[in-house]
């Protein structure tokens, strides 16, 4: 077996495999891995088979696991019965907000406090740290009280995408990713900068954000991921039905009464943008895991 | 830490007060949003967990009422064993799968990328439509996925959610295949930092393969098993959207944990006080944990 000479990490290497109990042991393993593999896949391959049966295949006794009609142009029906192009298109503002609030608010918090240094900017990063080993129990009613009637000015947030946004820009989490990639990033370019003119929000936009395409994207995917799963505020906070975002949609759904057949779809359309993101960006979306661990 | 201002601002004491009001300008936008939305919630969380609220506006100081209310509530105890079941349930069924599932994808050269993507697959699923998903497969009676499957193997149908007994353990199931995976890419992470000289090491010493897992593997990412031990607990100690989505707390509050009580306080039986004294008290119990995990750390760490 090639795929065995090469193999020089690990506990077992190409020498284990001469032994005939080790290839036993090994393909043991290997089959064990798969079935757990298959079975973990198994409800997202369900959801997405059971889009395309009809309705009758539901209520059959006993009903089909796998479907025996294939009926593509439901999916079509309960996009446009379910105003999905409505919750998507929300979704899309707020993730795009978020975005916005990840990368330019946490990222210039980054920056100063890595870079500019202020006096106090160590306390300010104390305090930032802390609120991430924070619980947050405490925080969920004066929460909601803090979107109905804003401390300062005493306006409401309710019914609107600001207060998903506004809690983005205080995202514990991504100030540390930010701060610990620029503390790499050579002074001599910001010295440079500096020499030629450059204001610091300059430096930021034009210098260390170009510079920090690694962590950019490591936040916006990881953002984009957060808006589409995100759940419990947009609940809470939007109550017009014209602004639900996907998760918003699909739980109340359930509350609503709902045809089984059409949930199914729904539930594969939530799937969906977050299944292309993960497919185009899976390794990105595994490195930043690996990273959240170590930092984190 | 220290600050090194460059040569150039030595000089002159007025740059430096320039430079650092620009600096602080920009970092002002995060001060005041951690302020409102972070460090004010939890103050006034604390401070309004004191009082009564009417329309959630603090009317009166009651001391330690709503905290007697609570704790007093045929419901708290239940809800705090819950949350502990929560908690223990979520090792004996989810602790040791990632662990396992990356020491040996590590050790695999087939196939590789297909069982990393399958494992973690779940992880990207919003929330929501996984417990909704879990929800068809649980469904008891004939049309329930899993019921259907039991039927094919010629067993009886289950009962599933519904059975309080089982209600925990299989939320737990749920929550072990969505978040299985993110855990074990972290493993994997620090066994490919192995430096695999040891591996070489230990085999010259005549280890077998138990051997080289208890000396080599099994050390190295001990500090991440304690880190994802602690995470668990402060994780699945506050699990509330998967048991709002499955059971809505049910059947007979089997299922309702600190968090989600909290949050029906808090939004559906309008004692808004009482869900800030429930959060208190959460909040107390979980920073004794991250305080011993820290200890534990610095221990190790000596």
């Amino acid at each position: 077996m090639k795929a065995f000479e090469n193999k020089d990490t690990g506990i077992l290497t190409s020498l284990d495999f001469k032994l005939k109990r080790v290839r036993i042991g090994y393909w043991i393993m290997f089959g064990v891995l798969l079935a757990i593999s298959l079975s973990f896949l198994f409800p997202a391959v369900w959801i997405i088979l059971s889009s395309f049966k009809d309705v009758k295949e539901f209520l059959s006794t006993p009903p089909t696991l796998f479907p025996h009609s294939f009926h593509p142009e439901k999916v079509i029906k309960v996009w446009s019965k379910m105003n999905i192009s409505r919750s998507y298109l929300n979704t899309l503002i707020v993730s795009a907000g978020d975005m916005f609030f990840a990368i330019v608010v946490n990222g210039l918090a980054g920056y100063v406090i890595s870079r500019l240094k202020p006096k106090g900017a160590n306390l300010v990063f104390l305090l930032v740290l802390w609120s991430m080993m924070l619980p947050s129990s405490v925080s969920l009613v004066p929460l909601f009280m803090t979107f109905m009637d804003f401390p300062v000015g005493h306006f409401s947030m309710m019914n609107s995408y600001w207060p998903m946004w506004l809690c983005k820009g205080a995202n514990a989490f991504n100030v540390l990713l930010f701060k610990s990639f620029f503390d790499s990033i050579s002074i001599s370019y910001i010295e440079a900068a500096r020499i030629d003119g450059c204001t610091d929000l300059g430096i930021f936009g034009r210098i260390i954000l170009p510079l920090s395409k690694p962590v950019v994207t490591t936040v916006a995917i990881f953002s984009f991921n957060a808006t589409w799963g995100e759940f419990l505020w947009p609940y809470l906070v939007l109550k017009d039905k014209a602004l639900y975002t996907v998760p918003v949609q699909i739980f109340r759904m359930k509350s609503a009464g709902f045809m089984m057949d059409e949930y199914v779809i729904v539930l594969l359309f939530a799937m969906i943008p977050l299944l292309i993101m993960f497919l185009l960006f899976q390794k990105q979306i595994m490195h930043g895991v690996s990273l959240g661990g170590i930092k984190g | 830490m220290k600050t090194k201002p460059n040569k150039s601002l030595k000089k002159s004491g007025l740059g430096l007060i320039r430079r650092n009001s620009t600096a602080w300008l920009l970092l002002l936008p995060s001060v005041l949003l951690f302020y409102f939305f972070v460090w004010r919630p939890i103050g006034i969380g604390f401070m309004y967990s004191f009082f009564k609220l009417q329309n959630y506006v603090p009317t009166q100081f009651v001391g330690f009422d709503n905290y007697r209310e609570v704790v007093t509530d045929m419901l708290f105890v239940k809800t705090l064993t819950n949350s502990f079941k929560y908690v223990l349930w979520s090792f004996v069924i989810g602790f040791v799968p990632p662990i396992l599932f990356a020491v040996m994808i590590n050790e695999i050269v087939h196939m590789n990328g297909f069982i990393k993507f399958s494992i973690y697959f779940p992880q990207i699923v919003p929330v929501v439509a996984a417990a909704l998903i879990w929800y068809f497969l649980y469904l008891p009676g004939e049309s329930g996925v899993l019921n259907i499957l039991l039927g094919k193997l010629g067993l009886p149908a289950n009962d599933w959610l519904q059975n309080a007994n089982q209600t925990i353990p299989l939320i737990i199931i749920m929550m072990t295949w969505q978040g299985c995976g993110g855990s074990m890419i972290l493993y994997l992470a620090s066994l490919q930092g192995i430096n695999q000289e040891l591996y070489e090491a230990a085999k010259m010493d005549g280890a077998g393969v138990i051997r080289r897992f208890e000396c080599v593997t099994f050390p190295a990412i001990f500090p991440i098993v304690l880190l994802q031990f602690v995470r668990q607990i402060i994780g699945v100690f506050q699990v509330m959207i998967e048991p709002m989505t499955l059971t809505d707390g049910g059947p007979n509050n089997a299922s309702v944990s600190l968090n989600l009580q909290g949050f029906k306080y808090a939004f559906q039986n309008f004692q808004p006080e009482r869900a800030l004294a429930l959060g208190v008290i959460t909040f107390i119990i979980l920073i004794v944990v991250t305080c011993f995990y820290f200890r534990l750390q610095k221990k190790l760490g000596e």
